[in-house]
């Protein structure tokens, strides 16, 4: 059943199918680097998402004003620009989500999901289209990283909601000794090659 | 030229656009993200010296030191503001000592340890060690505070700074001495003496003759070479000329040289192990 409206279409592609994580693999520095706690993955993958989104309908709106020559020095002052701005903002308000991120939020402009994004749909389509693109992309790689860093997080540190102590939840009692490897980022390829395999049988099982 | 101006216009005029937005948001941010620091620290003044009234700012060596006063203008001790090179990054972190030089209070502000292992220098396990600890300890790891196995590099460059702070404070602001070594009283004769570095032991051997130091040598040494370099021979010529132990360190290998002054203390603490010859 495919849908007819373009709009939901776009959204839903994002989020599944094309999902940038689990089906294209893009943006793998994050992904990795920042997921040891459930908190922090969710900041990230909606960090990436304003980002994401901002950049599309920027680059959308520009498309005709842009030559193709200097599309990509554009596309990247741009994607630049929306994350320092994220940058100073997190800085100000959010300063412990920043703190946990700490490179990686500067380096959501190298991020090829955001880049991508921008080349191969905000470029030639209208704004409202990549709007709901960024929206649907940006989702699908905020779900990813959640549920990557979920699994870590229970796995590496038996906690949810951590690392802040008031706010952790210990899942097994005080005696748990969690499996480490989870916390540090060997853990994250190998939690990603076991979500990626699961993923794979699911898609495969649903024919999507 | 038509298709360079056709090409550079509208990359410029993003630029520019993204140039201006950027100081906008700048604007509106910084005034915050500096306020909140300074709460921050004032909270952590606050918390050491709760009954601070005022405090004065210092510098020495880029590291701030704040001078702590309560209502009568009595000095409470000094908040230091301090950063050091850890094993990724650089370790930035507040240390809190009382008029009498003792420590305390320890509080890293930033790091970028590796999680799990070197950030073990912001738990309470390691930095209660410090608590109590004065100006007169050695602050030397292995003797009363102890490196955590794993992070060596990171627990070691924290004890280190701690130890130099607590000494900068002591001498600048607190009017405390280092009692010198007295080289007086010792015996003719070579010394030996070892200390533990990250990697392995560092033996030097000391000569001493005729009241003074005369050579010193380094028989065994496990440090980094490109670190072992900036400081060999230069911290035992120091030493020599100086004819004391309390020698400049601060160079880029702040360690190693700590370690070679530590390793002639500790030959010059014992007995020597035969009579000084010429060579």
């Amino acid at each position: 059943m495919s849908a007819p409206n373009p709009y939901l279409d776009d959204l839903s592609k994002g989020i599944i199918k094309e999902n940038p994580v689990f089906r294209m693999l893009l943006g793998m520095c994050p992904v990795l680097g920042v997921t040891g706690y459930f908190i922090n993955g969710l900041g990230m993958g909606l960090a990436a998402t304003a980002v994401l989104i901002a950049s599309n309908v920027v680059i959308a709106a520009l498309k005709n004003f842009i030559p193709p020559q200097v599309r990509i020095p554009c596309f990247i002052v741009v994607i630049a620009t929306f994350v320092t701005i994220i940058e100073m903002v997190l800085q100000a308000f959010q300063p412990v989500l920043y703190e946990a991120l700490g490179v990686f939020v500067p380096l959501i402009v190298v991020n090829c999901v955001i880049l991508g994004r921008a080349e191969a749909f905000a470029s030639k389509k209208p704004v409202l289209r990549a709007l709901v693109d960024g929206v649907g992309v940006g989702l699908g790689f905020t779900l990813a990283l959640g549920i990557l860093a979920l699994v870590r997080e229970v796995a590496g540190q038996g906690t949810i909601m951590g690392p802040d102590p008031e706010s952790a939840i210990l899942l097994f009692g005080q005696g748990f000794q969690p499996m480490g490897l989870f916390g540090q980022p060997p853990g994250a390829f190998i939690a990603l090659g076991l979500l990626l395999g699961l993923t794979n049988v699911i898609f495969k099982k649903f024919n999507i | 030229m038509r298709e360079v101006m056709r090409l550079s216009i509208p990359l410029a005029v993003v630029a520019i656009v993204s140039a201006a937005l950027l100081t906008g948001v700048h604007n509106v941010t910084e005034p915050v993200i500096r306020e909140r620091e300074q709460q921050e620290y004032l909270e952590a003044l606050e918390r050491f010296f709760p009954a601070l009234d005022d405090f004065e700012t210092e510098e020495i060596n880029g590291d701030q030191f704040d001078l702590v006063y309560d209502q009568d203008g009595e000095k409470l001790g000094v908040m230091a503001a301090v950063q050091t090179q850890g094993y990724e990054g650089t370790i930035t972190y507040n240390l809190a000592v009382d008029a009498e030089a003792e420590i305390i209070g320890i509080l890293v502000v930033s790091h970028s340890e590796t999680p799990g292992i070197g950030d073990v220098i912001t738990t309470d396990n390691f930095q209660e060690q410090f608590i109590g600890k004065s100006f007169e300890d050695p602050l030397e790891a292995g003797e009363d505070v102890d490196t955590v196995s794993g992070a060596t590099i990171s627990t070691e460059a924290m004890i280190g700074s701690i130890r130099r702070t607590v000494t900068t404070i002591g001498e600048n602001f607190l009017g405390k001495e280092r009692q010198a070594f007295g080289l007086e009283d010792l015996t003719d004769g070579v010394y030996r003496g070892s200390v533990e570095g990250t990697y392995g032991d560092l033996v030097v051997e000391v000569e001493f003759r005729d009241g003074r130091i005369q050579a010193i040598e380094v028989i065994e040494q496990n440090e980094t070479e490109a670190y072992f370099m900036e400081v060999y021979p230069e911290i035992p010529e120091k030493i020599i000329e100086e004819q004391e132990l309390a020698v400049d360190v601060q160079s880029g290998a702040t360690l190693s040289a700590e370690r070679i002054v530590a390793a002639v203390r500790n030959a010059l603490e014992g007995a020597p192990e035969g009579e000084g010859g010429d060579n």
